[in-house]
């Protein structure tokens, strides 16, 4: 079969598609909830297809230090999660954890060159600070980092324990930095600010974090034996190694005080306790943390708060009172009310009080401190009441996650341009649309539940003496079948070309997950917040007037599949073998690049984003440009769909009677939905397919010699 | 039947033929590729295909849309019913016009694939007696006075799957409490060939500017 010029207006066709489809997607809620506002649906989708470079590319762009994200990001993506809706949020932490493991600091173009000559100086070096210097030397601007202790991090250094981020870590993506050309000034305490602007420096950030532990104000807080929550975790972290005793009690219930229990278990003390005013579900801990630290064996009190801490016998004798709930206050957690007369005595060696800490301004920056002992800054610009001086971070908000802080960082660096620049300073928008709304419960009852794969953890005897990792990282089939789980939300069917439908109700009664529906005015509508994008109706829909939203420029199937036959006919192996085949399983993640090898053909891929998403016109166009033989590959048990294999056999079939009626054998086209597990070698299954062809293809020769 | 035109442009219609998936933009696309095929096939290509879909082939003014599209074509392959295919001729009367579907019946969805006949526009209607149930269309024979002999649990003795046409009526009739619909007497059906081409005509004859009165 040799194709001949065709005069054709389907180039022209996909242009146009193409253009109209560019990034109309609507952003899913992840992305919204996530401070960063990461692209996390598409990187998930990358991890999906075993493009994990792709995927990291993807998180880098997003993300200044996403090693760090990685590690202790508290996801409120995950929170966000529509999956939650049908079973268990997906893993996107431990996806993204998955992505930079693998590609570790690869994809990482560190350089920046010098645009201006406006120098910045960052006073303190925990993540928002860190963000900031990464933005602004992006920029192109002098950037010089001030950090009273002697190495950067902030709480990323002296705050988190190592078992949850280990300090190679840190030490990565800091050192990235100093690539990019920032100054460092370790072991150098900011006292004033004039001295700074005397120096030259156009502009400050002011990111020195919330260190001061809050006190609660009893009676014998001063007693030695009790200290705050930070300043413990400080020291630890800093190399020291405090003496607390046998018995060991932490006040408070957030990440600090989880924190600071499992890190005094892992000093060698074997009778932590931690004291919360409110229950279990008001704790502000993560759920993961709270969980692995009743693993490790930490004795979680609650409803109890400390009134009275005496000496005795060089231990302290901490009289608490046991609390019970009463009304919610304006943040709606419950309010802890004392019981009278619950007062009891617990003897402990040491009281670690994590209730919460507030950020300790010098006098000497004379900038305006608020409620909390927080620097005031405009929430805009990110300016203090002194020109020129910025502030962000936990300085500014109290104690905040990781995560927000970068995103502060982020902003703060754009805010500073736009200062440096005398630019009218502007919120960035995002002009895409929001997806919005609950899943219906008959979508819900379609979609496939997949068990979620939640990141191993070392078993608690072993972790709790030493500070290694207690998380382990995904292996490669794990983060996909995980990645798989995601429910692409915003990514949906659209009927673009709404002057082309019929109102032929097609999508309406081929969609798998009862979506469309027809209004009140007998227009059909699809959901776009209820849409699984499985791309059947796009398919089926007889006007083609359905297109699938699309995020980035990804090719269409028939765009590939011209490239792929363009390269094609470079070779000189016949038979000439098409398969398109699915990203998502086995068959898309390179396993099977390994198995036509020996194949007595020349087989090319159309890599395809789940093969009900193949056309009958596809299948008949490779043929038309040149294959002998088609084959349609679907990652079968693997697919997180059910009905996939239903629509690729329907296509296959129309095929075939085409084929037949032009008299090339229906043999030549096959659909392989059977996979490894089941059917045994996937090679064995193509060798077979390649051996057919090619018999054929032979048969075919000599009839047209007999002919001639 | 494209065999002497070179260039022919294959005409899609984006109503009727689309809900019924015979030639919509998808069908269209899909018989473009299946002809180029089969022409890459026979080693001589002597056809070139272009592709186009209007609103409604059934309407000159929408065939306007096709000026600027056939002046250098040298047939145009309509998927239009048999109206569209006239239509088109008709519109260009230069042009030679082939039929690329071969219409049926008028019929309904009964399920995403499946088409069911139901109205063989006879202008002799009986749906009213009949309980909504076409006997002309859905009985094999066609008969008014069935059921036949031949039906059997409710099936038909042509096509054991196919409902007998006049069970149903039957049955329909029943629930509705009007089967005295069947014992009543009808005149005979006009069964002599229809009068053809018939013609409508819904506006009244008026004379402008006269006094109709």
């Amino acid at each position: 079969m040799n194709s001949s010029v065709i005069g054709s207006t389907r180039e022209c066709q996909t242009t146009a598609i193409k253009k109209s489809t560019l990034d109309h997607s609507l952003v899913p809620p992840c992305q919204d909830a996530c401070p960063l506002h990461m692209d996390i649906r598409e990187y998930v989708d990358l991890v999906a297809q075993g493009r994990i470079m792709e995927a990291l590319q993807v998180i880098r762009n997003g993300n200044p230090f996403p090693s760090i994200c990685a590690y202790v990001c508290t996801h409120p993506c995950e929170e966000a999660c529509r999956r939650t809706q049908v079973d268990k949020p997906v893993a996107i932490r431990a996806l993204k954890r998955f992505a930079v493991e693998f590609g570790g600091d690869k994809m990482v173009r560190a350089e920046a060159e010098s645009k201006h000559t406006e120098k910045v100086a960052i006073v303190g070096s925990g993540p928002a600070g860190l963000a900031c210097a990464y933005y602004l030397r992006k920029l192109g601007y002098p950037v010089t980092v001030f950090e009273a202790h002697s190495e950067l991090g902030g709480m990323l250094r002296v705050g988190i324990p190592q078992y949850r981020l280990p300090r190679t870590v840190v030490d990565t993506e800091v050192q990235r930095l100093t690539k990019m050309g920032v100054e460092i000034r370790t072991n150098t305490r900011v006292v004033s600010l004039d001295l700074l602007l005397n120096m030259g420096y156009k502009a400050v950030f002011v990111t020195i974090g919330a260190h001061q532990g809050l006190r609660m104000g009893i009676e014998g807080e001063e007693s030695p034996g009790v200290i705050d929550g930070a300043t413990f975790l400080r020291e630890v972290n800093l190399g020291l190694k405090p003496s607390l005793g046998k018995r060991v009690a932490v006040v408070g219930g957030g990440n600090v005080a989880v924190d600071a229990a499992r890190t005094v278990l892992r000093l060698g003390v074997n009778e932590v306790k931690i004291l919360y005013r409110r229950s279990r579900t008001e704790m502000p801990a993560s759920d993961e943390e709270v969980k692995q630290a009743m693993e490790e064996g930490i004795d979680l009190q609650f409803l109890v708060v400390p009134t009275r801490i005496g000496r005795e016998n060089g231990g302290l004798n901490v009289t608490s009172v046991r609390m019970e709930l009463g009304e919610p206050d304006d943040k709606g957690r419950r309010r802890p009310v004392p019981i009278e007369g619950s007062e009891f005595n617990e003897k402990f060696d040491t009281l670690i009080v994590a209730i919460g800490q507030a950020p300790q301004t010098p006098g000497g920056f004379g900038v305006r401190v608020g409620k909390g002992s927080t620097i005031q800054v405009d929430p805009v610009t990110f300016i203090t009441n002194r020109p020129g001086v910025f502030a962000g971070g936990d300085a500014v908000t109290g104690p905040a996650t990781v995560t927000e802080a970068l995103a502060t960082g982020r902003l703060a660096a754009y805010r500073i341009d736009d200062y440096m620049q005398h630019r009218y300073p502007l919120a960035d928008k995002d002009s895409r649309e929001k997806l919005s709304g609950e899943l219906l419960p008959e979508t819900i009852e379609m979609i496939r539940r997949i068990d979620r794969l939640d990141l191993p953890t070392s078993p608690p005897q072993a972790r709790a003496n030493d500070f290694e990792q207690v998380e382990l990282g995904y292996g490669w089939e794990a983060a996909i079948n995980e990645a798989r789980r995601c429910l692409r939300c915003g990514m949906g069917a659209d009927i673009l070309f709404q002057y082309k439908c019929a109102t032929c109700l097609s999508c309406l009664r081929v969609c798998p997950y009862h979506v469309p529906y027809l209004d009140a005015s007998g227009t059909i509508r699809i959901p776009p917040d209820q849409c699984q994008a499985c791309g059947v109706c796009v398919v089926e829909c007889p006007a083609k007037a359905i297109v699938l939203r699309k995020p980035y420029d990804r090719r269409h199937i028939s765009e590939e599949l011209e490239h792929v036959l363009k390269a094609a006919a470079q070779s000189n192996v016949r038979p000439l073998i098409v398969g398109f085949c699915c990203q998502y399983g086995l068959f898309g993640t390179g396993t099977l690049a390994g198995l036509w090898r020996g194949a007595g053909a020349s087989i090319w891929i159309v890599p395809v984003l789940c093969t009900a998403r193949v056309e009958a016109d596809h299948m008949l166009r490779a043929f038309e440009m040149g294959a002998e033989g088609v084959f349609i590959a679907g990652c079968g048990e693997q697919c997180a769909r059910e009905n996939t294999d239903f629509w690729v056999r329907q296509r296959v079939e129309k095929v075939r009677g085409v084929l037949t009626q032009i008299g090339i054998q229906p043999e030549r086209i096959q659909a392989f939905v059977s996979t490894v597990t089941n059917d045994g070698d996937p090679a064995e299954e193509l060798d077979r397919f390649a051996e057919q062809v090619g018999n054929l293809y032979l048969a075919s020769i000599i009839m047209q010699e007999v002919r001639s | 039947m494209i065999e002497p035109y070179g260039k022919v442009l294959i005409l899609g219609c984006g109503t009727c033929m689309t809900v019924c998936d015979a030639g919509g933009e998808r069908e269209i696309s899909f018989l473009h590729s299946a002809l180029d095929l089969a022409q890459a096939r026979s080693g001589n290509g002597v056809h070139s295909f272009s592709e186009y879909t209007i609103k409604r082939q059934c309407d000159l003014e929408f065939l306007e849309m096709l000026l600027g599209r056939i002046e250098d074509v040298d047939a145009v392959l309509s998927l239009g019913c048999g109206i569209g295919v006239q239509a088109v001729a008709e519109r260009f009367p230069d042009l030679p016009v082939l039929p690329g579907v071969n219409t049926s019946f008028m019929g309904m969805t009964k399920e995403w694939g499946v088409w069911d006949e139901r109205c063989a526009a006879c202008g002799d209607c009986r749906l009213a007696e009949t309980a909504g149930i076409c006997p002309i269309t859905r009985c094999t024979k066609g008969i008014l006075n069935g059921p036949c002999a031949g039906a059997k649990n409710g099936k038909c003795e042509a096509n054991k799957d196919m409902d007998c046409a006049w069970i149903l009526i039957y049955q329909r009739l029943e629930r509705l409490q009007q089967l005295e619909n069947m014992r009543r007497y009808y005149p005979p059906r006009n069964f002599r060939t229809i009068p053809r081409p018939r013609r409508i005509v819904s506006k009244a004859t008026v004379e402008v500017g006269v006094n109709n009165e």
